[in-house]
């Protein structure tokens, strides 16, 4: 399981670095870190819709600024069904151990 | 791997090459223009960009290194004012002769082409990251 911790801290610095780095300071559980990355991947989509909003509103003309916002929410979503994967995989890993 | 400074530094340079290439469409929109706001023919505009160091989470290696684009200033040239005979023009004067903006089209059309190139290139460049970060998801599957 703390491999799967690590692995999730790094998912979190890759969306909102700053951040990221002073909370895992302190020594948070692994549903901390999971809920907050989930947190921040909900925050850069919820980001990315503003953008597209704005830009169909014609709010603003940087097509490219929406677009980079999108790519951003997709990629730390990405990242963070990775973490996902590798912890359902690690789970199923224990499940089979012989007791 | 930062991937925040390479975005934010792609779409500095996508907003630099369409400031470049408004510019430029100014420029030939305004080929033939006599009237300006500020009085007498249109002048040709020429843009600048500036160096900016990319505000942010840098290792120190590369504090200062990579720099992001913005636009500078952008210039308008006072002497770009060519005369040509048109007595029939509503702007031509005594003599005949109209001020008309001295905008060299062939030019403009390169500037625009070079701008086109720079913001594709731009884009490249934001895809390769993009697919840099996937491949690092991949890393072990």
């Amino acid at each position: 399981m703390n491999e799967l911790t690590v692995g999730n801290r790094g998912g979190t610095s890759l969306s909102i670095p700053t951040e990221a780095r002073t909370r895992t300071g302190t020594a948070g559980g692994f549903s901390d870190a999971l809920s907050n990355a989930v947190a921040e991947v909900n925050n850069l989509h919820q980001n990315a819709d503003k953008a597209v909003l704005n830009v169909q509103a014609g709010h603003t003309d940087s097509l490219h600024e929406a677009i980079i916002a999108l790519e951003k929410a997709d990629i730390s979503f990405r990242t963070m069904m990775t973490v996902r994967n590798k912890m359902i995989e690690a789970y199923q890993e224990i499940m089979r151990m012989q007791v | 791997m930062d991937l925040i400074t390479s975005f934010k530094i792609s779409g500095s340079g996508l907003a630099a090459q369409r400031a470049k290439l408004d510019v430029v469409t100014s420029n030939l929109a305004n080929v033939s223009t006599t009237r300006t706001p500020e009085g007498g023919p249109y002048r040709k505009k020429t843009i600048a960009f500036a160096a900016e160091n990319v505000a942010g989470n840098f290792s120190s290696a590369m504090n200062g290194a990579v720099q992001s684009v913005k636009v500078d200033e952008i210039r308008e040239d006072p002497n770009s004012i060519k005369r040509v005979y048109d007595p029939a023009h509503p702007d031509a004067d005594a003599k005949g002769f109209v001020a008309l903006p001295d905008i060299n089209i062939m030019a403009e059309m390169a500037d625009m082409i070079a701008a086109s190139r720079a913001y594709e290139a731009c884009v490249t460049a934001f895809d390769s990251t993009k697919n840099m970060v996937q491949k690092t998801l991949e890393m072990g599957r």
